[in-house]
């Protein structure tokens, strides 16, 4: 997946949340980290059109997210910071089925992918659970289980930890890692990113520095810390 | 601020819900504890606004029809429709129409102030309560054949409870407008 | 918290397809509206019963749903026999709980899924002129259903915290932030539709 940013901006009457970004992004596995409020959320947003830039462009193997939302969409995934609201029907089946009907209509084949989505994450027994049964750990993985059911080329995690005990970071962490596909991670748990291709820290708007995820999260440490 | 307007119907039909199954409030000198349902129906019409307020209290309505406990002490299904008090449940789309309907207009301008304020309680009063009975009362009358007049006497002892509850709903929703600016949208 | 009211059975009453009961009830709700004497309401109130108890439903489950109503029952009759006589004070009486009983029993003996399958069909035609969307609908069902128990979470959280601040029963400063923090879920849930929105 090749992700461009072309002096994207964003600015809101408060603020300019990010200025002229230009970055192109590439790697398999890309961390992004920052102080609060630098801008990593925005940025993550960007990726997928949650967010579109106010000027400048981000393009999405070629697709500019502000006309060609949909295929953008139907490319990348994205997992949020509260694990809670991300599950939006009252079973975990139907809400992996929600926006699958169009891609498999076909019943047997779609409870196929649930299931096997679900186990691949090692929470297929969960399929048939009342949604707010499940704990912060859960709801993550089923979280994730309903955007990789949508077969993304990219998925972009918005600290995905954060809000997570410590087990349950160590699950999220060890399925981050086993994904084939790749991933944008945005996180302060710095650990998670250490294995990864690329590392970049925003701050004020801006990529401060841009390099392996040591050299990065020891400039993050220093200047950031 | 992003935001999607079935969710927000959706979600203040839950909060009906969750007020109406919340213990009712013991008030000094009103026979009745008091639920909080009706404030329920007043917030989604002040919040929402004219159409997505009823159309809240409609979808709540529903789960209540469809078999669900979402009635205050967990009551549902068809027979709290059918009965005595069923036009005070049907008058609530309308009554969360009229009072977000007059919320725009009343409350608009200078919300945070006591203008505001007493907007949002005007139109908390006429969509809440009165246009309620006006449907609540003449069902009343017709399913127990009482005529309108002493229908209307049997539910005076309940207007006491409810001006208290439109007096919080506005107090609740001019707060809320605060930090979650909806009267524009 | 939201069990339906559904009674899982094989009655007679359970087989007969939702739409029918729902007409059933209708013209029931019309013809004991007209219905005068006394005994002919008695008679339809003892059917009433009879459903109701047919069912297998729990007296307790009943109990919680007719309680209510007897408290306005009472005062129904006190006030139509002051005015019109004990006779028509009974007649009234009878009306009513035979509709209630008769509205409950077609409630406890129809799945809710079957109910929701009737309001579907019932909306259709609304959906060609273009005023209903179907998804939308059936979205907006499914995220009341998913999110009551979190909201009443909220609310229990909330609650606590007041109490340990000893701030008491003061309802403004429950239900504020009540809604505050709903609110700012309806954003997050937008946002999270949003992006499975392909």
């Amino acid at each position: 997946m090749l992700i461009e940013f072309d002096q994207a901006v964003v600015s809101t009457p408060q603020a300019e949340v990010l200025r002229g970004v230009s970055v192109t992004l590439a790697e398999r596995r890309i961390g992004i980290v920052g102080p609060n409020g630098a801008g990593k959320s925005t940025m993550a947003r960007l990726v997928n059109g949650l967010v579109v830039p106010s000027s400048g462009s981000v393009r999405v193997d070629g697709l500019d997210t502000r006309q060609d939302l949909k295929a953008v969409r139907a490319r990348v995934g994205f997992v949020f910071q509260n694990p809670e609201n991300q599950i939006v029907f009252p079973i975990v089946r139907e809400d992996l089925a929600f926006g699958l009907k169009r891609l498999a209509p076909d019943r047997q084949q779609r409870e196929a992918r649930i299931d096997s989505q679900l186990a691949r994450l090692g929470v297929g027994h969960l399929a048939d659970r009342s949604s707010h049964t499940l704990s912060g750990g859960e709801r993550q993985l089923v979280a994730l289980a309903a955007v990789l059911v949508m077969e993304p080329a990219l998925i972009v995690f918005d600290e995905p930890t954060t809000q997570l005990d410590l087990r349950n970071r160590n699950r999220v962490r060890a399925a981050i890692d086993g994904l084939p596909h790749d991933a944008i991670v945005v996180s302060h748990d710095l650990e998670l990113l250490e294995d990864f291709d690329r590392v970049l820290v925003v701050r004020d708007g801006t990529i401060a520095a841009d390099d392996t995820p040591a050299a990065a999260l020891r400039w993050y440490r220093e200047h950031c810390g | 601020m992003k935001s999607n307007n079935t969710v927000l119907v959706a979600l203040f039909a839950a909060l009906i819900v969750v007020l109406s199954l919340m213990p009712p409030i013991p008030m000094p000198g009103i026979p009745v504890p008091i639920t909080l349902q009706t404030l329920g129906v007043m917030l989604a019409g002040a919040m929402l606004g004219p159409v997505r307020g009823a159309l809240a209290c409609l979808l709540y309505l529903a789960l209540a029809a469809i078999g669900l406990p979402v009635l205050p002490g967990g009551r549902g299904g068809l027979g709290a429709f059918f009965g005595p008090t069923g036009g005070f449940l049907i008058g609530m789309v309308a009554g969360a129409f009229v009072t977000g309907w007059l919320a725009r207009r009343l409350a608009a301008r200078g919300s945070g102030t006591w203008k505001g304020l007493a907007g949002y309680v005007a139109a908390c009063v006429v969509g809440g309560i009165v246009v309620v009975y006006a449907v609540g009362v003449p069902w009343l009358a017709a399913v127990a054949k009482m005529d309108m007049a002493k229908a209307g006497g049997a539910v005076v002892v309940f207007l006491p409870g409810d001006l208290v509850k439109a007096v919080v709903a506005a107090w609740v929703a001019s707060r809320v407008e605060r930090v979650f600016p909806m009267l524009g949208r | 918290m939201m069990e339906p009211l559904y009674v899982t059975g094989d009655t007679p009453l359970h087989r007969l397809p939702a739409w029918g009961k729902l007409l059933a009830l209708l013209v029931a709700g019309a013809g004991l509206f007209v219905l005068r004497d006394p005994l002919w309401l008695a008679f339809a109130f003892g059917f009433s019963v009879v459903l109701v108890w047919s069912t297998g439903v729990a007296a307790a489950a009943v109990w919680r749903q007719v309680r209510g109503l007897l408290w306005v029952l009472l005062a129904v009759a006190l006030f139509t026999g002051w005015f019109q006589g004990p006779l028509e004070a009974l007649a009234v009486v009878l009306r009513v709980a035979a509709m209630v009983g008769l509205a409950l029993a077609v409630t406890l003996a129809t799945r809710t899924s079957d109910l929701i399958a009737v309001c579907e069909k019932a909306l259709r035609p609304l959906e060609r002129t273009g005023l209903v969307d179907a998804e939308k609908v059936a979205l907006a069902l499914a995220l009341t259903l998913r999110f009551v128990p979190e909201i009443w979470r909220n609310f229990q959280e909330i609650r606590e915290a007041q109490a340990a601040r000893g701030l008491g029963a003061n309802p403004v400063a429950l239900i504020v932030p009540l809604i505050v923090l709903t609110l700012k879920r309806a954003q997050e849930v937008s946002e999270a539709i949003d992006a499975r929105s392909v």
